[in-house]
């Protein structure tokens, strides 16, 4: 649907595609603010077709929605800190698909397309999870935000795919280190505690099967560079996560508004903590 | 104002509507006074005020961060005098003794895997001796001799006694260690939470990346017992706790395992909220909302046979307090009188 934050009420409508024009909500909605006087704002992508048919998908089933843009987060409720998780896990969910799904994949050992495929069937029921928790906030499915080019040169070789698995692993567990003392309901402290556990013993798999460059790789899995001098894991703040998210350059430019936190946690939730990530994970 | 408090009093049991009467002094307190207490106090509400007090005086006080803090304490010298006694490091000389056979066993790469996590557990026993006295608390002495990791409360001939001999027990007895580790982490970490208290953002914060590198440690030694049983695919290569009680350690390759062993491992798999739950707790904003992991729509990809275990594996799970206690007790000599359980 169009709308993917209540708590933007009041701001422009964006319309993606012409197909949402179809719904009679939407269309409901589309004239009820411009009579209002409200502004309704038509992406590009309405006037573009849609590029990819759900025959030749490796990025899920269904067919693949036009790209969306300008995805932002208001991160002073748990809703917008679990948007947060949902765009994490539906890009986390997409790329282990495509990982499975492609030619390299075949070229893996055993041990290697066990661990991915249970990946992905992990990220799968998290996207889906936090899509279900969100309900009307969830984020719009992003999978046509996805550089094409930029995921086939990933999955063209076992390092390259090996190697963004171990970011992006690493960085789910230093974001749910990060965002959670800013929750501020207990049983989605306790939900996003699970999750990070999970995320904690795939980034260990992936170390342990591609340690990073000059990484001992009997002690990658929870290694100096990773573990600081107390004994604490990864933790980052959600403006670099979404900075690290950018730099895979997995997602399209413009996927994520120029400033995509629009607003960040109070002092009331909480205050923000020194990152802790190393420049290679 | 009459009929609108009322719902909400009746709504409150009675053990809080009890300790609503201090208020004013868990307002004193200010550290556990939130934005949610101080609108409701702006607003003049008095019924919002109420609802938000009754949450705050029953959100986390610092006493109660303190007591998380040092029943944490106690685990992770317990896993740390474990390692230091499985890899010859212990101060005390019988520990270092008893597992001397097993020691020699312990191939070169595991040995490093070892000591990495060794490494941790001193940091982490270290980092909460520091954070101690910061939430008033004194730090209780622990040392090797306050522990029997064969599970016997001091006998030394425990069920967990094969661990000192048997390679493979000795693998499987160190996973559920860390597997109970983090289960115990995951259960405080609700007692951890006051928003907006720099403190107690510190102490949750830190308890949930140590919380993830003990999941990195199970992980580790997950995969460590499945490359020495590669044909048993219940350990999965992604160190994942798949399903829940005993069937979730992967205890296939230890041959006549002791009741005890296996009771136990029930209870470190097991549980209130078994690892094989499905069925999680989400608040949006206005209603709790119960979601059932294994009957999500949008699981096409994952073969159909896999479904719930995905969904089991997707999730770790807690434990309380109380049943950490009751997995830990017989590796802890008793000693009420230090808080030793």
């Amino acid at each position: 649907m169009a709308k993917f934050d209540p708590a933007r009420e009041g701001e422009p409508m964006v319309i993606r595609s012409a197909g949402e024009l179809m719904f009679p909500a939407t269309r409901r909605g589309f004239i009820r603010t411009l009579l209002a006087g409200g502004s309704v704002m038509l992406l590009p992508s309405v006037f573009t077709a849609c590029s990819d048919d759900g025959d030749d998908n490796p990025l899920g089933p269904g067919p693949i929605p036009d790209p969306v843009t300008g995805v932002s987060f208001n991160l002073q409720s748990d809703v917008g800190i679990f948007q947060l998780l949902h765009l994490n896990e539906q890009l986390e969910a997409a790329f282990y698909t495509a990982v499975v799904a492609s030619g390299t994949f075949s070229t893996l050992s055993g041990d290697e397309r066990e661990l991915l495929t249970d990946i992905r069937d992990t990220e799968i029921v998290h996207r889906e999870f936090v899509r279900t928790a969100l309900g009307s906030a969830a984020l719009p499915d992003i999978r046509g935000s996805i550089d094409r080019n930029v995921l086939d040169q990933v999955l063209s070789s076992r390092v390259s795919i090996l190697t963004l698995a171990r970011t992006f692993e690493n960085t789910g567990v230093a974001a749910l280190n990060g965002a959670a003392k800013y929750l501020t309901d207990a049983r989605n402290l306790l939900v996003a505690g699970k999750f990070a556990s999970v995320e904690a013993r795939h980034a260990a798999a992936l170390e342990d099967v591609l340690p990073p460059a000059g990484v001992n790789a009997n002690t990658a899995f929870a290694g100096d560079h990773l573990v600081d001098g107390t004994g604490r894991d990864v933790k980052l703040e959600a403006g670099v996560v979404l900075q690290k998210v950018a730099a895979t350059g997995l997602l399209r430019a413009g996927t994520l508004a120029a400033a995509p936190i629009t607003a960040g946690p109070t002092p009331l939730q909480g205050v923000a903590t020194a990152d802790f990530f190393p420049a290679n994970p | 104002m009459e009929n609108q408090q009322q719902p909400i009093l009746d709504a409150i049991d009675p053990e809080i509507t009890e300790r609503l009467v201090s208020r004013r002094d868990a307002i004193r307190q200010g550290a556990g006074a939130s934005s949610r207490l101080a609108a409701g106090l702006a607003l003049g509400s008095v019924p919002v005020a109420l609802a938000a007090l009754s949450r705050e005086a029953f959100a986390q006080t610092p006493a109660a961060i303190l007591d998380v803090l040092k029943f944490a304490f106690i685990l992770e010298n317990l896993e740390n005098e474990f390692y230091k006694a499985v890899l010859g490091t212990s101060a005390l000389a019988a520990q270092n003794n008893a597992f001397a056979a097993v020691r020699a066993l312990i191939p070169d790469a595991a040995k490093q895997a070892f000591q990495q996590i060794q490494k941790h557990e001193q940091q982490h026993v270290d980092f909460l001796k520091a954070v101690i006295p910061q939430f008033g608390g004194t730090v209780t002495t622990i040392t090797a001799a306050d522990f029997d990791f064969t599970g016997g409360n001091g006998s030394g001939t425990g069920p967990f006694i094969r661990a000192t001999t048997e390679l493979d027990f000795l693998l499987l007895a160190t996973q559920a260690f860390e597997d109970t580790g983090v289960r115990a982490y995951k259960g405080q970490a609700g007692n951890l939470l006051i928003n907006g208290n720099n403190s107690a953002d510190v102490a949750l914060e830190s308890a949930l990346r140590i919380h993830s590198v003990e999941a990195r440690h199970a992980a580790k030694i997950r995969r460590i017992r499945r490359q020495r049983n590669t044909g048993d695919t219940s350990l999965r290569f992604s160190g994942y706790v798949r399903g829940g009680g005993v069937a979730a350690a992967g205890a296939g390759n230890i041959t006549n395992p002791p009741a005890e062993v296996v009771a136990a491992l029930n209870l470190i798999y097991g549980g209130a909220t078994s690892e094989s739950n499905t069925q999680h707790v989400v608040f949006n904003g206005t209603a709790a909302v119960t979601i059932d992991a294994a009957q999500l729509t949008g699981l096409g990809v994952i073969s159909s046979g896999d479904r719930t275990a995905a969904a089991t594996q997707a999730f770790d799970e807690p434990l309380t307090k109380d049943e950490v206690i009751n997995i830990v007790k017989n590796f802890i000599k008793d000693d009420a009188a230090r808080g030793l359980p």
